[in-house]
């Protein structure tokens, strides 16, 4: 059954009063369950696509369904997981991932159960009442994940969540979130200019061409799990996908330098 | 383990304490040699026991704290209102942008207007009563609220809010559980220069304009050649000033900059 779909999607940006298009009609489909890694060079688009998703931004023109039904406002059925620095300092931990079930008018008991499971789910049963000052870039991460997770969304947005991480935690991380997705059916679109990561997470890996953006081909990655960033056989997915970037990080220094 | 850092804490109230005993008797002992010294006459400058004296004097006759409870009194009156509107008129100029960008203006140049410059406006408009006195205070500080209110929320990072809209929150419920928190430490340090503006307003106010409170009996030493009394007088603005800004406002900011881990850069 598909999930979300992306029709024509056209989006311009004013740079210095000259309109640079950044999304050039992209067009996908999200069955639901899958796991879609979206990889192309910086500044492509592809934050600004999963923002539109998000309903943070509008596009200039085509439209976004969620199961089947037109989308242009946020809502916490695609709850997202930005890239960092997108938890609330003012909150505890748990309330950082209460927040969102306490807006929508869930009492309180239930709000504990759910947050609870997800906290024991990301391992943060300890740091329950710590403010995020207080935690590491990977378990402010964790919360970030919990805070989406908890609000049980049609569909997990993820926004280069782990770009900040040191790569140890980044490994360890890879491997949770498999392991969340198998557990949870969970249908998610991971953005993320790292190839491994999307070769590790992906079963489609959607490569964005440089700008005016497009979606330039998608690779199936069909391979046992949970993938371990030293899986050799992953190899032939990530240099395929490095073939069909590496024109295009070209073509965008070429871009930078004129 | 905390009971080592209650220890450390209560050391480091002593040594502030000590440092701030020591602070003062250096003063006080330069004080009494210029007064020895005999430069000025008693008259212009008295030793700091017959200040003392007149300290004692007034806190017996009752009219020191009768002036402090009236001063204090209006000053919490206006400020209520002061920080009541200012926040009001900020949240507007928030959400009509051109006006609020006008305004904010418009205030910045009214910030650095000197309360004093208000009295005889004033005077003239509401009266030489209670309200005009209030009327100063207000006129000083409330520019101060508005445009901390302004700020503080076009401020606040919109990963914040986009991140609140993410997960369900909008119009009043992101107002009041993301705006208002994100906005709080930097409301705060507005505050706390609106009530440096409110201070010294109504100090001012009171000189020119009462005929009761601390800046009454300040003005009241002048006119009796009574400089013991003036100087008594300006200790305890000076006091009164200091207690509310240490003890209550920068108390009140570090709590919160705890709690945010603002002082926890790394």
């Amino acid at each position: 059954m598909t999930k979300l779909q992306a029709k024509n999607i056209v989006k311009h940006f004013d740079h210095n009063g000259n309109s640079v298009t950044a999304l050039d009609g992209i067009d996908l489909n999200v069955e639901e369950g899958d796991f879609v890694c979206i990889v192309g060079p910086s500044g492509c688009g592809k934050s600004t696509f999963l923002n539109i998703v998000a309903g943070l931004e509008t596009p200039d023109s085509g439209e976004i369904l969620l199961n089947g039904k037109p989308i242009s406002t946020p809502g916490p059925d695609r709850t997202m997981v930005f890239q960092e620095g997108a938890l609330f300092p003012w909150l505890k931990v748990i309330d950082n991932i209460e927040f969102g079930l306490k807006i929508a008018g869930i009492p309180q008991g239930e709000r504990r159960e759910i947050s609870q499971r997800y906290l024991d789910m990301m391992q943060l049963t300890k740091f329950a009442d710590s403010y995020t000052y207080q935690l590491s870039t990977g378990m402010k991460q964790r919360v970030a994940i919990a805070r989406a997770l908890a609000m049980d969304p049609e569909i997990l947005l993820m926004d280069e969540p782990f770009a900040a991480l040191d790569s140890q935690t980044r490994d360890l991380l890879l491997v949770e979130l498999q392991l969340i997705w198998e557990r949870t059916k969970k249908t998610i679109i991971f953005v993320t200019h790292n190839i491994s990561e999307s070769v590790i997470l992906g079963n489609k890996v959607e490569i964005f061409k440089n700008r005016p953006s497009k979606i330039k081909k998608e690779v199936i990655i069909d391979y046992r799990r949970p993938r371990l960033a030293e899986d050799e056989n992953l190899q032939k997915y990530y240099h395929q996908i490095l073939d069909e970037l590496k024109s295009e990080v070209i073509a965008q220094s070429k871009d930078e330098i004129q | 383990m905390t009971k080592d850092i209650q220890l450390k804490k209560s050391h480091r109230n002593f040594d502030d304490a000590a440092n701030a005993a020591l602070l003062i008797a250096v003063f006080t002992g330069i004080w009494q040699i210029v007064f020895m010294l005999g430069i000025w006459p008693t008259i212009s400058l008295p030793s700091p026991f017959m200040v003392a004296g007149t300290f004692a004097k007034i806190i017996a006759n009752g009219s020191l704290s009768q002036s402090i409870g009236i001063t204090i009194g209006r000053l919490l009156g206006a400020f209520a209102i002061s920080i009541t509107l200012g926040t009001l008129i900020g949240f507007a100029m928030v959400k009509f942008k051109g006006f609020g960008k006008t305004l904010n203006s418009f205030s910045a140049g009214l910030l650095s207007f000197p309360s004093i410059a208000w009295v005889p406006f004033s005077i003239l408009l509401i009266g030489f009563n209670e309200f005009g006195i209030m009327f100063v205070v207000i006129m000083s500080s409330i520019f101060s609220i508005m445009i901390s209110t302004y700020s503080s929320i076009r401020n606040i990072p919109s990963i914040y809010l986009d991140a609140a809209k993410n997960i369900g929150a909008k119009g009043f419920s992101l107002f009041r559980y993301v705006t208002i928190p994100a906005a709080t430490p930097s409301l705060i340090i507005g505050l706390r220069q609106a009530w440096s503006f409110a201070w010294h307003a109504i100090i001012g106010a009171e000189i020119l304009m009462s005929i009761v409170g601390l800046g009454h009996i300040l003005s009241v030493g002048r006119e009796f050649l009574d400089m013991s009394q003036v100087i008594a007088s300006m200790v305890t603005i000076f006091v009164i000033g200091l207690l509310v800004d240490r003890f209550l406002l920068h108390k009140m900011e570090d709590r919160i900059r705890r709690k945010w881990g603002l002082d926890h850069h790394r």
